[in-house]
């Protein structure tokens, strides 16, 4: 929007606004009420729901404010009989064929139609007629439809299409017969449940927690989600100890994704209060014997004297601390802690799936923000499928693309789904994506670049200029497949690219919750498969707060150990090798902090009690260290913990838990920028590695499968049933009146295919 | 049924009583694509749209809107594609003129699409018909290879620098794709929803480019206009509204039929009665809806001895509006009652279902309609029905909600006793409104 002030004139006050602002906004903004269903900001127009209409000077009739741009000298009138009048009769309209039984609906207290009416009042019911009827059903596993409450106000079928590019709803039959449906009967999409987020009334429901609980019971708790680097924020709403649903109504909390969420955020959360959750401490008195429960005092001392035992024999080396991208920021700090303090071990690690650490040393510009993202004017994406694994960022990508005309580059070896939005698409062989950062540093090597990758050298060519002549922020993205070379490379080019009126701004695909924030706290860590491969050799015990990655199992030398400590919430193939187990409490259950790919400390809060014995992984941690003779003297808080973390993290200076509380302003990291530098070294080993690829590997010309990542059954999305329907593919059942989960059963074999996140 | 002109000269109906009138070698004999040629040899596409301008031709869909100003709010600097698009979905209850057209003189729809095109700078035309049209489309589809065999269409027409394509395209059967708007969306393979305004066609229309969409009867005036001179053409009707219109007569008269009368043609009650020869069946002239069943219902007396000028503002002094020209003749056996049910019905049936008031308030209507029918009106029902009606009017998304509202509030208002006689001998028997309805 413009700088420059146009001159409204809104029931007789003068205001200066910018050029360009939406008149319902403005009126907003300055307390004039007006009420709206069908208008949502930066989704497409639909001026269909008519109840936004104001009186215009100089217009022939009512007209919609959320369709009008202020111009100057505008004379608006947003309150008078007429207004009034028509506006009722809208309201009237569209309950003419709701039904009037809010108790028994699923959205009664949070539905904007109900609340409407309710603030109005005064309504005489002249409707008589027989209401135009229609079953409920479900449409998915998560997505249940009652609609006969639907206004048509189609927020869910642009959120499908303009935010999910799936176009999965749409509306069916014409006049008064209107329908949101699916093309043909069964919803196979991605199951985000954003469509049941923003319908204003209840007509998508939430198809996992429909009739378990009435909003008003609940305890509406502002958080972050737990499972991938986007870090939406989130309301997680619990009635006593039971987490009941997760959403991000922004009546409850507005952060960074708005009323966004991807299926996992939404829907993966009833492991929270899983029945097969870890109750109590639990040891293994002998190699091959059960893990039996025992109480904490009694597991911290075991726990305390074998580590001790283990320590005098061998060394201090010879005990590893292993944490896991999942955990926050409190507990990492913590086991790093403990690893430098309490029993000065050299070998400490996070167990991600790749590590950004030579990303984040050769960090030559500030990280883009998802704010930025959306109104970036190009966006380069090298490798990666956001789609799948950062929802929110391949949102926040589509939406600058639809909305804000920004140009995609899209490198990689798999048509994504991102490629419908993609201004150039640059086709390459699998496993030659480091290649692309040969391009982006210079045009010397695009030769070789464009023979491995398989593309045209003109396409390199082509990348570059995009980039050098953008007016505006290019994001430069990249997902896990650069080695440690070609993501110094990426890094550093801000320094090649930035100029006149062009941000360069990185984004790396960082695969966790809190990949970012468990690097930032890691000061000199090292790889987590090099401690495994000593297992046995030189490290003898390990301490671990969260489980290995299913792609560590396999050679993970845990069996060659003396003693393994595992914190975990449920037994995994992990815990199966720990002589002690500590039940630890999950995101829904603690206080702390995650950073996300932005770069954002986010607040972790506690909806719930930790469930059974379980406590927080931080607290285990320092009692198991204070058991150890060293008092880490956080008692029992976390903000002292993460006061600490402020104190020795530079990067976290000055940050306190008072200044993150509210989720709409979010604060930045503020990682160190390397300076510019010479690449020669990092180019070369690139070089030297693409000129090892093979000249002919095949790419992948199908796009793949919807769901085929945030389907994929984890530890925790294990113990959400839908899941495993949508795992197996997500079949259509005899009846859409009956949940599916009572109408199919699953066979037992697909739940243990790996995962990933 | 009768096909030709009354009062004037035929123009658009010169040719439909030709034997085959539909082939390219008996329109090019009476004088068909001279007019291209006239175009093409010796004007600018600014001197055809003034003479589009000085023609006073005002579009024949319906809104009245004149044809040279719209066509000169294309932008001509712009680096789109730009089309004309034929509107010949004629859905408008009571209105089947652009069918004899297309039917009977295909050619000249072409030529005028021609001229259009030059004129704006269109490559690439379509003619949009309604679904239930399809033997129309084979008509016009057998007409366009004709001509594009005899060089009148594709790459340099008749020689000239200028190359353009039309294609036929029909709907699926929905009353709204004819608001041109739709009509885009549809033609576009979206559903047929109409699109907000601004911004209009004329600047981001078909696939976001500068699109003309005129009526089928607008276009097959241009090859006229431009070979008479739009001053000429003009001097055939009044000055606000130049040359001739056609009228499609449906209903209680003698002789049914599309008529095509000079504009301001005098008056609409020797029409009726002599033109048309008169009530069936020496019946009593009761109602007439002159333009389509979107316009406001005139009563006889509103008629009889008024002198009612048959060009816009005649109408519209006389109570009612030209619209598509759809001239519905009811005689004294209808029930007004009746007859606005049954176009009420249609409105429902057609609303789009996009915004509330036209979707959820025709389906109400219907429903108090149909009430009211199996005898459970009340006295009140009239004011609720013109209530019902205001808060459509003028709040909905896209005209058809006026259109919905405007036959009932006349209705209602200018046929109470049509409407007392069901409410208050309804099946509870109350009587004592009677005459106190409104
Ligand atoms: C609900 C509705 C239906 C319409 N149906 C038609 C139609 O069937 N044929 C037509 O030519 N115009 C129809 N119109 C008018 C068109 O929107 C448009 O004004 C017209 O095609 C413009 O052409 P003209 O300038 O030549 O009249 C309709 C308008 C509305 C609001
Ligand atoms: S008035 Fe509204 S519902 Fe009716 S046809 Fe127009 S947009 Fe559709
Ligand atoms: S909010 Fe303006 S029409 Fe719905």
């Amino acid at each position: 929007m413009s700088t420059e002030l146009v001159k409204v004139t809104i029931n007789a006050k003068d205001f200066q606004v910018p050029k360009g602002a939406r008149l319902i906004d403005v009126c907003r903004e300055n307390q004039f009420d007006i009420p709206s269903f069908c208008y949502y900001a930066d989704l497409a127009l639909q001026a269909s729901c008519r109840m936004c209409l104001v009186r215009i000077e100089k217009m022939p009739k009512l007209q919609t404010s959320c369709t009008i741009i202020c111009t100057d000298g505008m004379v608006v009138t947003t309150q008078s009989e007429e207004i009034e009048k028509a506006r009722r009769s809208m309201l009237e309209f569209l309950l003419a064929n709701h039904p009037l039984d809010c108790p028994v609906c699923d959205r009664g207290g949070e539905c904007e139609l109900q609340e409407l009416t309710f603030d109005w009042g005064n309504l005489e019911e002249r409707f008589i007629e027989q209401k135009n009827a229609r079953a409920e059903k479900y449409l998915s596993p998560m997505v249940a439809n009652d609609p006969q409450r639907c206004i048509l106000c189609k927020r869910c079928t642009r959120v499908c299409d303009e935010w999910m590019g799936e176009d999965a709803i749409e509306a069916g039959n014409r006049g008064a017969n209107t329908v949101i449906g699916t093309y043909g009967g069964w919803l196979n999409c991605s199951q985000c449940g954003n469509c049941i987020e923003v319908c204003p009334t209840g007509t998508l429901l939430d198809g996992t927690y429909r009739h378990q609980a009435r909003p008003w019971e609940l305890t509406q708790t502002i958080s972050t989600c737990t499972y991938c680097s986007d870090g939406c924020q989130m309301s997680l709403g619990s009635r006593g100890d039971e987490l009941m649903r997760i959403v991000a109504r922004d009546r409850y909390v507005n952060g960074l994704n708005g009323e966004f969420l991807c299926i996992k955020g939404r829907f993966g959360h009833p492991f929270v209060n899983h029945e097969e959750r870890i109750r109590t401490p639990l040891i293994r008195y002998q190699k091959g014997g059960r893990l039996v429960p025992a109480t904490w005092d009694e597991a911290i001392r075991f726990t305390a004297q074998k580590l001790d035992g283990i320590v005098a024999a061998r060394g201090n080396n010879s005990l590893a601390v292993v944490g896991s991208p999942r955990l926050t920021n409190e507990a990492l700090y913590c086991l790093r802690k403990f690893a430098a303090e309490v029993v000065e071990t050299e070998n400490y690690a996070v167990a991600d799936a790749f590590s950004l650490k030579p990303f984040f040393e050769s960090l030559g510009g500030p990280l883009a923000t998802h704010q930025d993202i959306r109104h970036a004017k190009t966006i380069v994406l090298i490798g990666g499928e956001p789609e799948e694994l950062q929802p929110l960022t391949a949102k926040q990508i589509r939406q600058a693309v639809r909305n804000g005309g920004a140009k995609l580059i899209l490198i990689n070896s798999v048509p994504i789904r991102l490629r419908e939005q993609a201004a150039q698409f640059i086709h390459i062989r699998p496993g030659t994506e480091n290649a692309a950062a040969l391009a982006l540093a210079g045009n010397a090597d695009d030769a070789l670049a464009a023979r491995k990758m398989g593309v045209e050298a003109a396409e390199l060519e082509i990348l570059r200029q995009t980039i050098s002549e953008t007016q505006g922020d290019v994001v430069l993205m990249f997902g896990g497949e650069l080695s440690a070379e070609a993501q110094a490379v990426v890094a550093q080019m801000p320094y090649t690219f930035a100029g006149e009126g062009r941000r360069i701004l990185l984004h790396p695909l960082a695969l966790f919750n809190n990949s970012v924030g468990a690097l930032d706290l890691d000061v000199n860590g090292k790889s987590v498969s090099d401690l495994l491969d000593a297992a046995g050799v030189s490290i003898h015990a390990m301490y671990m707060a969260g489980s290995l990655l299913p792609e560590h199992m396999p050679k993970c030398g845990l069996s060659k150990l003396d003693f393994l400590v595992v914190q975990e919430l449920f037994e995994t193939e992990t815990t199966a090798f720990a002589d002690v187990v500590f039940p630890a409490a999950s995101f829904a259950e603690i206080d702390g902090t995650f950073t996300n790919n932005d770069g954002f400390v986010q607040r972790v809060r506690k909806s719930i009690e930790p469930v059974h014995q379980s406590k927080p992984d931080w607290l285990i941690v320092s009692e198991l260290a204070k058991e150890l003779g060293v008092d880490f003297g956080f008692e029992r808080s976390a903000s002292a913990v993460f006061r600490e973390i402020a104190e020795r993290i530079p990067a976290y200076a000055d940050l306190r838990y008072p200044l993150l509380k509210d989720e709409s302003h979010p604060l930045q990291v503020k990682h160190a920028i390397a300076s510019k530098r010479e690449l020669a070294k990092e180019i070369a080993g690139i070089r030297r590695a693409v000129a090892e690829l093979s000249d002919d590997g095949v790419k992948v010309s199908e796009t793949p499968q919807v769901g085929h990542e945030l389907f994929k059954l984890g530890t925790l999305t294990d113990k959400v049933p839908q899941f495993h329907l949508l795992a197996a593919g997500n079949p259509t059942p005899a009846s859409f009146a009956i949940s599916p989960l009572y109408q199919i059963t699953i066979d037992e074999g697909i739940k243990r295919e790996k995962a990933v996140a | 049924m009768f096909i030709g002109a009354i009062g004037c000269e035929p123009l658009q109906l010169r040719r439909v009583h030709l034997e085959n009138s539909r082939w390219l070698d008996v329109y090019r004999r009476n004088g068909g694509y001279e007019a291209i040629k006239k175009v093409l040899d010796t004007m600018s596409p600014d001197d055809v749209i003034n003479e589009m301008k000085k023609s006073a031709l005002r579009g024949r869909g319906g809104a009245g809107f004149p044809t040279g100003m719209k066509w000169s709010f294309v932008p001509k600097d712009s680096p789109k594609a730009k089309y004309v698009v034929c509107n010949a979905d004629e859905s408008e209850p009571g209105t089947f003129k652009d069918r004899y057209l297309m039917e009977r003189d295909p050619h000249m729809l072409i030529e005028g699409i021609l001229i259009a095109a030059y004129a704006l700078g269109a490559k690439t035309n379509y003619i949009y018909t309604r679904g239930e049209y399809k033997y129309l489309i084979d008509i016009m589809d057998v007409a366009l290879d004709e001509a594009r065999a005899a060089g009148l269409l594709g790459n340099k027409i008749l020689g000239s620098d200028f190359s353009c394509e039309i294609y036929t395209h029909t709907g699926a059967g929905a009353y709204i794709c004819g608001e041109e708007t739709a009509l885009l969306s549809s033609l576009e393979g979206m559903r047929g929803h109409p699109r907000m305004k601004p911004p209009f066609p004329a600047i981001s229309g078909l696939y976001a480019s500068p699109t003309v969409v005129n009526n089928v009867e607008t276009l097959t005036a241009v090859p006229d206009i431009i070979k008479m001179g739009g001053e000429a053409y003009q001097k055939l009707g009044t000055e606000k509204s130049g040359g001739t219109k056609l009228w499609a007569v449906s209903g209680h008269v003698n002789q049914p039929g599309v008529y095509e009368l000079p504009m301001g043609y005098d008056d609409m009650e020797k029409f009726i009665m002599e033109d048309c020869g008169g009530i069936a069946n020496g019946k009593q002239l009761k109602a007439v809806i002159p333009g389509g069943s979107s316009v406001y219902i005139m009563r006889a007396d509103q008629i009889i001895g008024k002198d009612v000028r048959m060009d816009y503002e005649g109408l519209v002094a006389g109570g009612s509006m030209v619209g598509s020209g759809g001239f519905i003749v009811m005689d004294e056996t209808v029930d007004i009652f009746e007859s606005t049910k049954n176009l009420t019905e249609f409105y429902k049936h057609e609303s789009c279902g996009w915004c509330t008031p036209c979707r959820e308030g025709t389906d109400w209507l219907v429903k108090i309609f149909k009430r009211i029918e199996n005898g459970g009106g009340r006295p009140e029902d009239a004011q609720l029905l013109l209530d019902i009606c205001d808060n459509i009017e003028g709040k909905s998304f896209c005209p058809l909600g006026d259109a919905a509202a405007w036959p009932i509030q006349s209705a209602v208002k200018r046929f109470p006793e049509d409407f007392e006689k069901h409410l208050v001998n309804n099946s509870r028997g109350e009587s004592k409104h009677k005459g106190e309805l409104l």
